[in-house]
């Protein structure tokens, strides 16, 4: 069990690789640059929904990017949620 | 839970700057022990005593010292990092003949082995890079 | 130290390119091999470009990563994992390679990460 935290933008390698390595027994959480990956409608959008693992998203970074309408299968958290997230899973592996 | 952070980020990494010392806080709020954050690489930047930020602009440097002043948490600044990007205590500035310190004395420079003994004390070692 | 200490698996994910921070992977894993804790080192994705070999870097006045990737086998870091594909997307030809290194694919990287108790990416 990992949680990834990616927070490269959707065309760097690094978020590319990311979804080569999550498992339907991880989270992924999106920050920074990374919730660009959840804008409705995009490949990278896609992506994520067919990678297997449970989807989260920094709400105050989405906010912040103008990343809005997210689909609801991406969890929104706050900062007590991803502390909370780091607590249920042992490794925690950030993409940046 | 113990946590320890390792920060690779520099301050000036647009929104991810301020994730790590948001995180510190909310992780103190949830009533776990914080104790130690590692700036590594890019990180030291955050041990930065002089930066000036335009109005509107949030520093980071006083919510990692807030978290110093009211939970006594350990800052410490990758020695090797720390001179490559110009971040000097005052033992470093005088020893590099460098004129005044550049770091925050909230911050403490210190070796690699800091960061391997925070890893090996704490439940949780949480990662923030760019 | 502990009597069962915690294994670590580091990620380097950058080129020697990419600022320092591929430097501070290399640094962070010596420093956990000086301590005699458990450590392994995965290159993955443009990381592998850290073992392209004859790389002359002080043509541009840095310090030179390959001397210190050399001597990992110095401080019994043998553990050394590197991502195939990523590999072959480069064109990297591996027996070139100084290292006694262990190309992987994705489900074998997936395991590496699993069998340790902590990862840190780079």
């Amino acid at each position: 069990m990992i949680l990834h935290t990616l927070s490269a933008a959707p065309g760097d390698s690094v978020y590319l690789d990311c979804l080569r390595f999550v498992g339907e027994e991880d989270a992924l959480l999106l920050v920074g640059s990374g919730v660009y990956g959840a804008l409705k409608g995009s490949a990278s959008e896609a992506a994520l929904l067919d990678c297997g693992a449970r989807l989260f998203i920094l709400s105050a970074h989405a906010e912040a990017a103008g990343v809005r309408n997210v689909s609801g299968l991406f969890t929104m958290l706050d900062m007590a949620g991803f502390v909370t997230l780091t607590e249920q899973y042992p490794r925690q592996l950030a993409w940046h | 839970m113990i946590y320890s952070l390792l920060v690779l980020s520099s301050p000036l990494a647009g929104s991810s700057a301020r994730t790590a010392a948001d995180f510190a806080g909310a992780v103190l709020a949830r009533g776990h022990t914080l104790e130690r954050v590692f700036f590594l690489d890019a990180g030291v930047q955050h041990g930065a005593v002089s930066r000036v930020l335009p109005q509107g602009e949030h520093n980071t440097l006083d919510e990692w010292l807030e978290l110093r002043r009211t939970h006594s948490v350990e800052l410490l600044l990758c020695v090797s990092s720390a001179l490559r990007y110009g971040m000097l205590d005052e033992n470093e500035a005088t020893r590099h003949e460098r004129g005044a310190a550049t770091v925050h004395p909230a911050f403490t420079i210190a070796g690699l082995g800091q960061l391997v003994e925070a890893h090996q004390q704490s439940d949780r070692l949480v990662t923030f890079g760019g | 130290m502990e009597t069962n200490p915690k294994s670590t698996l580091i990620v380097t994910r950058r080129s020697p390119c990419q600022g320092g921070i591929a430097k501070s992977a290399l640094d962070t894993v010596l420093a956990m091999a000086v301590f005699d804790q458990p450590v392994a080192l995965l290159f993955q994705g443009e990381g592998v470009l850290q073992l392209l070999p004859d790389q002359a870097t002080e043509l541009l006045g840095r310090g030179s990563l390959s001397r210190q990737l050399e001597s990992l086998p110095l401080y019994d870091i043998d553990s050394l994992f590197v991502d195939a594909p990523a590999a072959r997307h480069y064109g990297l030809d591996l027996t070139l390679c100084a290292l006694a290194i262990s190309p992987l694919e994705d489900s074998q990287i997936r395991d590496l990460m699993l069998q340790h108790h902590t990862v840190l990416g780079f």
